[in-house]
C-alpha cells in the first residue's frame, strides 16, 4: 500500500476495532456491575446469544430495529431474574449455575432458530449515524463519530455506570455486598436485593451486547458468539473491576484484533504467520491479566453466596 | 432446616431443566430430520430395505455451507436412507461421543463430516468393524478398512471462481477471506487466486484464524474495502457476515460449499457447490458388495462432484455461464491446472 | 406500661420505676441437636454495662443475635423499653435503636469510613449517596466521643483500633441507645482497651446501655455494673464486681473449682538450652518482619512473648522451629549447637518441639484420626515400625496411653480430629509434642480459643514441663496468660524485642506500654 493511503486505513482499522468491541464492552460492563455485588456470571455468552437471536427475529419478523433492540434488551432482563433467582435465592453455584445459563442460550438459541428461522436470511443492520460537527473532524470523526447508535451508547454506559456504582447509594450497597455482605447485612443492607438488581443490570446489558453484534452483522448463526461472553469475563479481570478498565480492554481486544486483519489483508503478514497473529487479541489481553491483575484483588466475597449465620 | 432442604432441592431441579433444555436442542432438531426421512420412507416403499444412517457435522444444518453441503447431498441419494443427524458438534469430544453413540446403536453408514473428527475415528472405527465411516474432507483412510474418505477438489471450483472474478472487478483487487488454513478452505482459496490472477488481478488473502467467529469475517471484508478491493469471497460457515458487508457495499461476492445466493440475491455471482451424492452413490455401492471402506474418493468438476451454480439474478448471468463451461471444459479435459 | 417486671438480680443499682431499656424473659433457642439457649432472662438498664460472661459455646452470641434480629427465639419474651417487641431482620433493630459492635468487624475495608457509616441509611439526597454530610455528622460525634478517625479514608488503611472506632461511630451515628459489644477487647492493646472504656463510659454517661461480651475476667470486673455468667446456654449466675472476684465468676463459666494461675514450683534453672542471636527474618509480604532479635532461655525456664499480634511473634516462632528462613548472620542454638541451617526434622531430633499458632492448619491434619496426628512426627522412628512396617499393636497401646494422660476427651482414638473441640485438638498436640520430653519447646497461642477447663490442664502440663528441665518460648496475646506463667517477659513491638523483665517485677500497665512502643518513661516493672 502506498503512503497515501494509510491515514485512511488507520481510520478504517480504529473503526473496525470500535464495532468488534462494543459487544465486548456492553457484556464486560454489565459482568462489572454482577460482580462487583459478589456474584459471577458465566453465562453472559448464553444470554448474548438469545437476545441475538430474539433481536434478529425481531427484525426479520417486524422489520423494526428498535422494537428488535428493547426485545434483545427484555431478553436479557428475563435471563437475568432466572440466573438471580437461582444465585441469590437459591444459593447455586455461581460457576456450575452460569455454565447452564451458558448451555441453555446455547442450546435454546439454536432450537430457535432452526425451528423459527432455518437458513441464515439477512436482515437490516442498525444505520450508522453521524454525529453532527464531530463527525466532520478530518480522520477522527470518520473513525470515532461514524457509529451505531448501540455503539454510541455502550461508550456513553461507562460513565453511567462509574457514577452508579460511586456516587449513587445502590452503587455504593453494591461494592458493599461484594466486599462484606456480612458487614452489609449487620446494617439492613438487604444483600439478596442488591445483588439481585445488580445481576439483572448486569444481564440486561448482557442482552444489549447480543443486540449490539446481531444488529451489526445483520443475520444470525448458531453459536453467533463465538465464545465471546466468556472473552468479556476475563476483560473485567483484566479491567480490575472499574468500568473504565473494562472500555480499555475492550478496546485493546478490538482494535488489536482490528489491526491483525488490516495487516492481513494487506500482505504485511505473512500467510504462514497468520494463524499465530490471530492468536494476538488473546495473547495480549492474557498477558494484561497476567501483569495487573495481582495487583487488584477480586471484590472479597465473589462467588460466594450469601446467608445468614 | 427443611426449608433449606427444599430450596437446594429446588435449585438442582431448575439446574436440571436448564440442562435438559439445552441437550434437549439437539435431540428434537435430530427428530425433526428423522420425520421428514420417515415421510420420504413412507412414500418410498417398505422400511426394512432402508439403510440406516447417521451423520455428525461441526455446524449447523442450514449453514449455507459444509455441513448443508452434506445433508442435501444424503437426501439428494436414490435409495432409501433414515438419517439421523447430529450438528453443531464443534466440540470435537461431542462429536466423537455422537459417533460412537450411532456405532454402538447399530446405524450402518456414519459420516464423520470434518477433517478434525479423524484422530476420534481412528479409535473408534477398529471397535466396530461391521459399521462403515465416512470421514471428510481427508484424502486418505488412514488405513482404516471400515473407513471411506472423501475430499473436494475445491481449487477447481475456486479456480473458476477467480476466472469469474477478475472479470467483474473494476479496480483488479479482490479480496479473499479465509477461515483457519487448512483442508478444503485452503484448496478453495489457491484455486480462487490461481484463477483470478491467470486473468489480470490482484488477490489479497486474510485468514480469520477462525471457522465460526462471524464478527471477525465482517471486519476482514471491511479491512478488504479499506483497502480498494471490489470483490470478495470467503470459505467456512463464518461467512455470513461478511456476505452482508459485501451486500451493502453493493459489491460482487463469490460463493463455495452451498449457493450463497439467497444471502445477496443481487450480489452473489456464482458459487461452487458440493454434490457429494456422487462418491456417497459408489462408497455405499461398495458396501452393497461387501467392501465396508478402505477407499478415499475426491468430488471434482469432471465428475459432476462440484458444481458451478450461476445466480440467474445477477446482470449478465448468461454470458457468465458461457465463460463457466469454457473454463470446466479446460480444467476437465487438462489444458488448465488449478494448483491444487 | 408494665412497669413492675420482678428485679431477678440481688443487685443496688436499681435507680428509678423506669422499665428497664432491655428485658428478655425466659428466653429458649433450639437448634438441631443443641439447646443453644434455656430459659434466659436478662436485662439492661439505661445508663450501666451489664457483662455476659461465659465459654465459647456458652450462648452468649445467640442470645446477642436474637436481640440483633439474626435469629428469632424459640419461648420467651424480649421487651424494649417495656413494650414487647419482636426484632425480625438487623434493620429492625437499628430502627429500634439498638446497635451491635461485632467480634469480628463488620466493616466493607474498600469502602470509606463515611461509606460505611452511610450503608443501610436512607439518604438525603434520594438514590443519590450523601458522603459530605455524613462527614460531618462524623466529625462532630467524633469530637464529642473521642473518637478520633478520618471520615474520608477507606477502611483497609485504618489500624485494629481505628477501625473498632469506626464500629462504635457507626452505631451512635444511628443513635443506638441500646448498644451490644461482642468481645470487643479481642485485638486492642492495654492502652487501646482502656481508651476503649473511656468512650464506653461516657456512653453509659448519656443514658445508653451497653452489653459487654467477654471472657476476659480482668476487664470484666473492671467495667461491669452487673454480670450474669452463662453456662451451657443456661444463667449460673448474676452479680456486681463489688460482690465477687474473678476466682468465683471463672467457676461459675466452667462448673468448678479452676486455678485461673498455675502454681510454680521453684525450679532451678541450668544452662541455656535455646540462644537466638541476631534473629531478622522476612515476613509473609517480603518486608523484614523480625529485626535482629536476641534471647536466651534456660533450662527450667518458659521465657513469655507479649505483643499485640502482627509484631514478628509468629515469624519469631516459626524461625525457631525451622519454617521460616532467617537472614544471615543469625544464629539459632539447640543446647549449644547451631541449629539455623538445619531443617525442622533435624531440629526436632535434637529436641525441639513446636505448638504452632494455627492449630488446624499447622498442628494437625483434621482428616486424620487422634492416633494419627499423635503419630505424626516420630511415625518413622524404630520404636513403632517393625522392619519398616507400622507396628499397629505398639501404636494402638501408645496412642491410648497419650489420650488417657493428657485428657483428651474422645470417643475413641480412631476418631477423625476434626470432630474434636479446639481445647481436645489443642490437647492431642500437646500430648504429641511433649511425649518426647523436649529440650526447647515453641508454644504460640496454647490456649486461644480453648475453654478455661482446658486451658488450666495446658497450663498446668507447660509448668510440668519446666519442672523437667524444658527451655519454653511461651507466645500468646493473652496478657493473663504471658504474666501468669513466664518466668521472664520479652515485649515485642514492630518487629523488635524491645525489652525482656522479670515475670516477678512485671506489672499490666508497665507490659501494656512497651507493647505500644512507649520504652522511654515507663520502667517495665
Amino acid at each position: 500500500m502506498s503512503d497515501f493511503f494509510t491515514a485512511s486505513i488507520l481510520v478504517a482499522t480504529i473503526a473496525s476495532g470500535i464495532r468488534l468491541a462494543t459487544p465486548y464492552l456492553f457484556a464486560s460492563l454489565g459482568e462489572t456491575i454482577g460482580q462487583k455485588s459478589g456474584v459471577l456470571n458465566l453465562g453472559v455468552d448464553g444470554v448474548m446469544l438469545l437476545s441475538a437471536f430474539f433481536g434478529y427475529w425481531t427484525v426479520l419478523e417486524r422489520d423494526n430495529l428498535w422494537l428488535a433492540v428493547a426485545v434483545s434488551l427484555v431478553v436479557g432482563l428475563v435471563m437475568g431474574l432466572i440466573y438471580a433467582t437461582i444465585t441469590v435465592f437459591f444459593h447455586a453455584t455461581q460457576g456450575i449455575s452460569g455454565i447452564g445459563i451458558f448451555l441453555f442460550g446455547l442450546g435454546f438459541s439454536e432450537l430457535m432458530f432452526r425451528r423459527q428461522v432455518g437458513t441464515p436470511l439477512p436482515v437490516d443492520k442498525l444505520p450508522k449515524i453521524e454525529i453532527p460537527l464531530l463527525a466532520d473532524i478530518p480522520w477522527l470523526g470518520e473513525a470515532l463519530f461514524q457509529h451505531n447508535p448501540l455503539t454510541y451508547a455502550a461508550f456513553l454506559a461507562v460513565p453511567v455506570v462509574v457514577f452508579m456504582l460511586n456516587k449513587t447509594t445502590f452503587g455504593m450497597n453494591v461494592r458493599a455486598v461484594g466486599e462484606n455482605p456480612q458487614a452489609a447485612d449487620s446494617l439492613g443492607v438487604s444483600v439478596a436485593r442488591t445483588r439481585f438488581i445488580a445481576i439483572v443490570i448486569g444481564n440486561t446489558f448482557a442482552g444489549l451486547a447480543g443486540a449490539a453484534l446481531v444488529l451489526e452483522l445483520g443475520i444470525f448463526q448458531q453459536n453467533l458468539t463465538n465464545g465471546l461472553g466468556f472473552i468479556a469475563v476475563a476483560l473485567v479481570y483484566f479491567g480490575a473491576w472499574r468500568p473504565v478498565g473494562v472500555m480499555t480492554g475492550s478496546l485493546l481486544y478490538g482494535l488489536v484484533a482490528a489491526t491483525v486483519l488490516q495487516w492481513k489483508a494487506q500482505g504485511i503478514i505473512p500467510r504462514g504467520a497468520s494463524d499465530i497473529a490471530s492468536m494476538a487479541p488473546a495473547v495480549l489481553t492474557i498477558l494484561a491479566l497476567i501483569l495487573l491483575a495481582n495487583r487488584v484483588p477480586a471484590p472479597a466475597a465473589l462467588t460466594r453466596p450469601f446467608a445468614r449465620h | 432446616m427443611n426449608t433449606k432442604h427444599l430450596k437446594r432441592m429446588l435449585a438442582m431441579l431448575f439446574a436440571f431443566t436448564l440442562m435438559a433444555a439445552a441437550c434437549g436442542g439437539s435431540d428434537d432438531a435430530s427428530s425433526e430430520a428423522d420425520e421428514a426421512t420417515e415421510e420420504s420412507s413412507e412414500t418410498g416403499g417398505d422400511e426394512s430395505g432402508a439403510l440406516s444412517m447417521a451423520i455428525v457435522a461441526p455446524s449447523a444444518s442450514e449453514d449455507l455451507a459444509f455441513t448443508q453441503s452434506m445433508i442435501e447431498s444424503i437426501e439428494a441419494l436414490e435409495r432409501d436412507v433414515e438419517l439421523q443427524v447430529t450438528d453443531g458438534t464443534f466440540v470435537v469430544e461431542d462429536a466423537a461421543a455422537a459417533i460412537r453413540g450411532y456405532a454402538e446403536e447399530g446405524v450402518e453408514v456414519i459420516v464423520a463430516h470434518g477433517t478434525q473428527f479423524g484422530a476420534s475415528l481412528a479409535e473408534i472405527a477398529p471397535e466396530f468393524p461391521e459399521t462403515t465411516f465416512i470421514w471428510g474432507t481427508s484424502t486418505d483412510t488412514q488405513g482404516l478398512p471400515n473407513v471411506f474418505a472423501y475430499y473436494p477438489a475445491a481449487d477447481q471450483g475456486g479456480y473458476v471462481n477467480g476466472v469469474l472474478a477478475a472479470g467483474v472487478s473494476e479496480s483488479g483487487s479482490i479480496g479473499v477471506i479465509g477461515p483457519v488454513e487448512a483442508g478444503d478452505a485452503v484448496a478453495y482459496v489457491n484455486g480462487f487466486a490461481a484463477g483470478a490472477e491467470a486473468n489480470g488481478a490482484t488477490v489479497n488473502i486474510a485468514y480469520t484464524g477462525s471457522f465460526s467467529d462471524v464478527a471477525l469475517m465482517a471486519e476482514a471484508a471491511q479491512a478488504f474495502l479499506a483497502n480498494g478491493n471490489d470483490v470478495l469471497t470467503g470459505s467456512s460457515q463464518a461467512v455470513v457476515g461478511a456476505v452482508g458487508v459485501s451486500r451493502e457495499a453493493g459489491i460482487p461476492w463469490f460463493g463455495t460449499q452451498a449457493n450463497q445466493s439467497s444471502l445477496d440475491p443481487a450480489g452473489v455471482v456464482a458459487s461452487q457447490v458440493y454434490h457429494w451424492e456422487v462418491v456417497l452413490e459408489e462408497m455405499l455401492a461398495l458396501r452393497d458388495g461387501g467392501t465396508l471402506g478402505g477407499e478415499a474418493y475426491e468430488i471434482n468438476l469432471a465428475n459432476g462432484g462440484l458444481v458451478i451454480e450461476i445466480n440467474p439474478d445477477y446482470p449478465g448471468a448468461a454470458d457468465l455461464q458461457a465463460t463457466v463451461d469454457e473454463t470446466v471444459a479446460a480444467i476437465v479435459d487438462g489444458s488448465i491446472t488449478t494448483g491444487g | 406500661m408494665t412497669a413492675d417486671a420482678p428485679s431477678t438480680t440481688s443487685d443496688s443499682m436499681a435507680r428509678s420505676d423506669a422499665p428497664p431499656l432491655l428485658e428478655m424473659r425466659g428466653i429458649t433457642k433450639r437448634f438441631p441437636g443443641v439447646i443453644a439457649n434455656q430459659d434466659v432472662s436478662f436485662d439492661v438498664r439505661a445508663g450501666e454495662v451489664h457483662t455476659l460472661l461465659g465459654e465459647n459455646g456458652a450462648g452468649k452470641s445467640t442470645l446477642m443475635k436474637i436481640v440483633f434480629g439474626l435469629y428469632q427465639q424459640d419461648e420467651g419474651d424480649v421487651l424494649l423499653r417495656g413494650q414487647p417487641i419482636d426484632v425480625s431482620s438487623p434493620s429492625e433493630a437499628i430502627a429500634a435503636r439498638i446497635g451491635m459492635v461485632h467480634q469480628h468487624f463488620m466493616l466493607v475495608p474498600t469502602l470509606t469510613v463515611a461509606e460505611n457509616v452511610a450503608l443501610g441509611i436512607r439518604s438525603e439526597r434520594g438514590p443519590l449517596t450523601d458522603l459530605d454530610a455524613v462527614s460531618d455528622r462524623i466529625r462532630e460525634l467524633s469530637n464529642s466521643h473521642g473518637l478520633s478517625v478520618d471520615p474520608d479514608v477507606e477502611v483497609w488503611r485504618l489500624s485494629v483500633g481505628e477501625r473498632q472506632r469506626v464500629e462504635i461511630l457507626k452505631a451512635l451515628y444511628r443513635d443506638a441507645e441500646l448498644l451490644v459489644l461482642d468481645e470487643p477487647t479481642a485485638v486492642l492493646t492495654p492502652q487501646e482497651v482502656d481508651d476503649l472504656f473511656v468512650i464506653l463510659r461516657r456512653m453509659t454517661d448519656e443514658g445508653r446501655g451497653l452489653i459487654f461480651i467477654s471472657h476476659k475476667l480482668h476487664e470484666v470486673m473492671a467495667l461491669s455494673d452487673r454480670i450474669t455468667v452463662l453456662r451451657n446456654g443456661r444463667v449460673t449466675g448474676q452479680t456486681v464486681p463489688s460482690e465477687t472476684t474473678r476466682e468465683q465468676l471463672a467457676e461459675m463459666m466452667v462448673g468448678r473449682e479452676v486455678k485461673l494461675v498455675p502454681d510454680k514450683p521453684a525450679v532451678t534453672t541450668g544452662e541455656p538450652r535455646l540462644a537466638v542471636q541476631n534473629l531478622s527474618v522476612q515476613g509473609d509480604r517480603g518486608a523484614i518482619a523480625l529485626h535482629d532479635v536476641s534471647l536466651e532461655i534456660l533450662a527450667g525456664e518458659i521465657l513469655g512473648v507479649a505483643g499485640v499480634s502482627g509484631n514478628g511473634q509468629r515469624e519469631l516462632a516459626e524461625a525457631v522451629a525451622g519454617l521460616r528462613k532467617p537472614e544471615p548472620g543469625a544464629s539459632i542454638s539447640i543446647d549449644g549447637t547451631d541449629v539455623s541451617l538445619l531443617n525442622t526434622k533435624a531440629r526436632r531430633d535434637r529436641g525441639l518441639s513446636y505448638v504452632p499458632e494455627e492449630r488446624m492448619k499447622d498442628g494437625a491434619i483434621a482428616e486424620f484420626s487422634v492416633s494419627e496426628n499423635l503419630l505424626l512426627v516420630n511415625h518413622d522412628g524404630d520404636d513403632f515400625t517393625r522392619s519398616g512396617l507400622f507396628d499397629f499393636g505398639k501404636i494402638k497401646e501408645h496412642c491410648q496411653a497419650l489420650v488417657n494422660r493428657y485428657a483428651v476427651k474422645t470417643p475413641s482414638i480412631e476418631t477423625p480430629t476434626s470432630s474434636l473441640s479446639g481445647g481436645n485438638i489443642q490437647k492431642v498436640i500437646m500430648a504429641r509434642e511433649l511425649t518426647s520430653g523436649p529440650a526447647v519447646l515453641v508454644a504460640s497461642q496454647p490456649t486461644r480459643g480453648v475453654d478455661i477447663g482446658s486451658a488450666e490442664y495446658i497450663h498446668e502440663q507447660l509448668v510440668a514441663q519446666r519442672s523437667n528441665g524444658t527451655a519454653t518460648l511461651l507466645i500468646s496475646e493473652d496478657l493473663d496468660e504471658v504474666l501468669g506463667l513466664s518466668d521472664r517477659i520479652a515485649v515485642m513491638f514492630e518487629g523488635r524485642v524491645v525489652r525482656i523483665v522479670d515475670a516477678a517485677d512485671a506489672t499490666r500497665e508497665g507490659i501494656g506500654l512497651l507493647m505500644a512502643g512507649v520504652t522511654d518513661s515507663a520502667p517495665a516493672g
